[in-house]
């Protein structure tokens, strides 16, 4: 056996010396670790962003299990959350599905489908408050209007009770395309052989989907629910552009009420404590979501 | 082995070599903002963050001004308000940069004064002109921070072709008001156009109903809302916001206003499918840009009174400049903001807005639609916005807030005055 045999096989000769990731690791920490690591110390702080802070130890974490309006966030960020990722990836699984067979305009429609994902979001916020207009003869009304649906015509942005499943409907339409992105790579890592054998056994389409396609496109599923959940949790420009949280509350999310303190009310150690308290969040729902879904995964 | 080797002290000086040059392409950002740092603190060159509405004048009068050379930039008023803030709060504010008159914002000039962050201007000439009901707009602690050119008004902007049409004339009353909104309305239009999902857009029917029914009868009402004697629950509030919606259940709005933006406000009323809207003079220029002639449009106050005698109007400090108190550039900032304070420099600046000059000369032109205000401001039956007034930059979007829950029938005024009071008592 020679050396260079054994030293592979301990992985100790191609393995570099720890300190060749030193600079990277001086970059990351001087830009990620130092900032979240004086952001933590604000939220046990009073800071008003300009002028001097003084410690208040955890007020700003009683003071927001009391606030109102970080509460009513709190549950329009869940509902828009699992609305999301339920709507989006169910609409992705199904493009996905789609244009995964041989229709000839295949590659244009995934083309098509992905294409509103590259667009910033605040754009996108901004067209969709015109197809939101409420005007019975503009956007969507009018497009209601025209095809014998005009019963159906809503004030997409400005009713309470509707405003945020609007916003979720934007947020779907814009990253529907970017789950099916995703799941058409899982689908292209079901062997064709194993439908082909499902297919001799009698088993229908919807059978080889149930037992054959659906196992298989664990690994997608997961990381299709973990990116939807954590961009539901975190949701905040489409928001912000579309309807500031409003009308009234209506559809602030928690992003949306840690910007306004921040930037709007100037209460950045109370701000700092919500970013925190979101940050936990965000973190223990993915790790939760990561052992189930890693849980039900398997190969082919 | 000896290939391996190689192969390793190759990639071992390309890994330093490669170091080196990503710790060039770090550092060189950092040496460059410091080369434009020192160029700007010693070449003369002043640093000015301004919000969009104050790029036209100080458009012109910057390239008026040959004493310093500028590095502008302009920007919506919520992105100007995250930015300096952060700039002031690192230490790094622009020389001279936007300021909100009074209080109640969180670039208002009280906030920001009281971390000492804003230069004394009280010895320049133009401040000992500043009429006294705006000294509180201006000053803290008799010191005066900011600059401003003038006052803008709150009142009803109005399509004179639908007026015409529909046979009126402006209202002096309230009821008279009302009578206008219907005559309007049998005409097939739309008497008032409100963009309520525009959060800022939400207070101006309050902002211009509450000086008639508050302040006519109880000037002292901030003061008293101050020394915690006084709440919006038990005022003239009630009534302004019962007002309010009463307009809404006449069906004077367009249907949907909470649906409903600035930008389609402004097409309404510019393109003759509503008769008004209730505005503040400042975005003159906006409806007047999206009517087919500038000469379309006018403007009359709002009469929140049932006597003509009982009406007063909101008259505002427009949005100002301060100069930071710790710039490198300070004396050079304040020697600008002593040239912005000449009269022809106000009138420049009054005009480019539309609004009426802080201190009028026989030079001064005033937009000939802001002539029915000037009796009020002039008469003392003129009081600065709500907001300007109040305690900290909470009370104004919980005033958003309600207004758009109102609108939506999600609470009531008596609730919505509650939790405006519970919000203005917040330290």
């Amino acid at each position: 056996m020679s050396l260079l045999t054994i030293r592979r096989a301990k992985g100790g000769f191609l393995r570099p010396p720890w300190w060749f990731a030193a600079p990277a690791l001086a970059v990351y920490a001087l830009v990620v670790l130092y900032p979240t690591a004086s952001g933590i110390v604000y939220a046990f702080t009073d800071w008003n962003g300009i002028g001097d802070s003084s410690f208040n130890g955890l007020d700003n974490f009683s003071k927001l299990l009391q606030d109102d309006a970080a509460r009513g966030s709190l549950v329009n960020t869940l509902l828009l959350s699992v609305a999301i990722v339920i709507v989006q990836n169910g609409v992705g699984l199904a493009l996905a599905l789609g244009v995964h067979t041989a229709i000839k305009s295949r590659a244009l429609l995934r083309v098509v489908f992905f294409a509103p994902a590259v667009v910033s979001p605040v754009m996108v916020a901004f067209l969709w408050k015109y197809v939101y207009n409420p005007a019975p003869d503009a956007g969507l009304n009018g497009i209601l209007g025209a095809v014998g649906l005009g019963g159906l015509r809503q004030d997409w942005l400005g009713d309470p009770s509707l405003a945020i499943w609007s916003v979720a409907g934007m947020v779907v339409w814009q990253f529907a395309g970017y789950s099916m992105v995703i799941f058409l790579a899982g689908l292209e890592g079901v062997p064709a052989e194993l439908h082909e054998a499902a297919m001799i056994d009698g088993a229908g389409r919807f059978q080889r989907f149930r037992h054959v396609t659906w196992p298989l496109l664990a690994p997608a599923v997961t990381i299709n629910v973990m990116l939807s959940t954590i961009g539901g949790l975190k949701l905040f420009d489409q928001v912000y552009a579309a309807t500031n949280g409003g009308p009234g509350h209506a559809s602030e999310t928690l992003s949306t009420v840690l910007y306004k303190q921040a930037f709007v009310f100037g209460n950045y150690g109370y701000s700092t404590a919500i970013a925190l308290v979101l940050a936990l969040f965000v973190a223990a729902v993915s790790m939760v979501q990561i052992f189930y879904l890693r849980g039900r995964e398997v190969s082919a | 082995m000896s290939a391996s080797f190689e192969r390793a002290a190759l990639s071992r000086r390309g890994f330093l070599r490669a170091s080196g040059m990503a710790a060039g392409a770090i550092a060189l950002p950092g040496a460059l903002a410091a080369c434009g740092g020192s160029s700007g603190g010693s070449g003369g060159t002043l640093r000015l963050v301004g919000v969009a509405d104050q790029q036209k004048p100080l458009d012109l009068l910057t390239k008026a001004y040959t004493k310093s050379k500028f590095n502008a930039s302009y920007a919506p008023t919520d992105q100007v308000q995250t930015s300096v803030r952060t700039q002031l709060g690192a230490g790094n504010a622009p020389d001279v940069h936007v300021v909100f008159p009074g209080n109640g914002s969180a670039m208002s000039m009280m906030q920001i004064s009281q971390a000492g962050l804003l230069a004394d201007l009280s010895d320049q000439a133009w401040t000992k002109k500043i009429p006294a009901n705006f000294k509180p707009a201006f000053q803290r602690d008799g010191k005066t921070l900011i600059h401003a050119a003038g006052a803008s008004v709150i009142g009803a902007i109005y399509n004179k072709k639908v007026f015409q049409e529909a046979g009126v004339e402006p209202p002096k009353t309230w009821p008279e008001f009302l009578q206008v909104c219907e005559k309007i309305k049998k005409k097939g239009k739309i008497p008032i156009a409100l963009g309520a999902q525009t959060p800022w857009v939400t207070q101006l029917i309050s902002y211009a109903l509450v000086p008639s029914t508050v302040y006519a009868e109880n000037p002292q009402f901030d003061s008293q809302m101050q020394a915690g004697s006084a709440t919006f629950a038990k005022s003239g509030w009630v009534q302004a916001l019962e007002m309010y919606l009463e307009l809404q259940k006449r069906g004077f709005f367009n249907d949907n206003p909470n649906g409903t933006t600035f930008e389609q406000q402004t097409s309404m009323v510019a393109t003759g499918k509503a008769a008004m809207a209730i505005q503040v003079s400042a975005v003159l220029p906006d409806f007047r840009k999206a009517a087919s002639g500038p000469d379309d449009l006018s403007m009359f106050p709002v009469p929140g009174a049932d006597d003509a005698a009982g009406v007063w109007i909101p008259a505002g400090v427009v949005v100002g400049l301060g100069v930071s108190a710790r710039g490198k550039n300070r004396d050079a900032a304040k020697a600008f903001i002593e040239f912005l304070g000449e009269q022809q420099n106000i009138n420049t600046w009054a005009e480019a807005v539309a609004c009426v000059p802080l201190v009028r000369d026989s030079s001064s032109k005033i937009d000939p639609v802001l002539e029915p205000f000037l009796s009020f401001m002039d008469g003392n039956r003129a009081v600065p916005f709500m907001d300007q007034n109040w305690p900290n930059a909470e009370v104004q979007p919980a005033h958003f807030a309600m207004v758009q829950e109102l609108l939506g029938g999600k609470t009531t005024v008596a609730a919505g005055l509650a939790k405006l009071d519970e919000t203005y008592r917040k330290k």
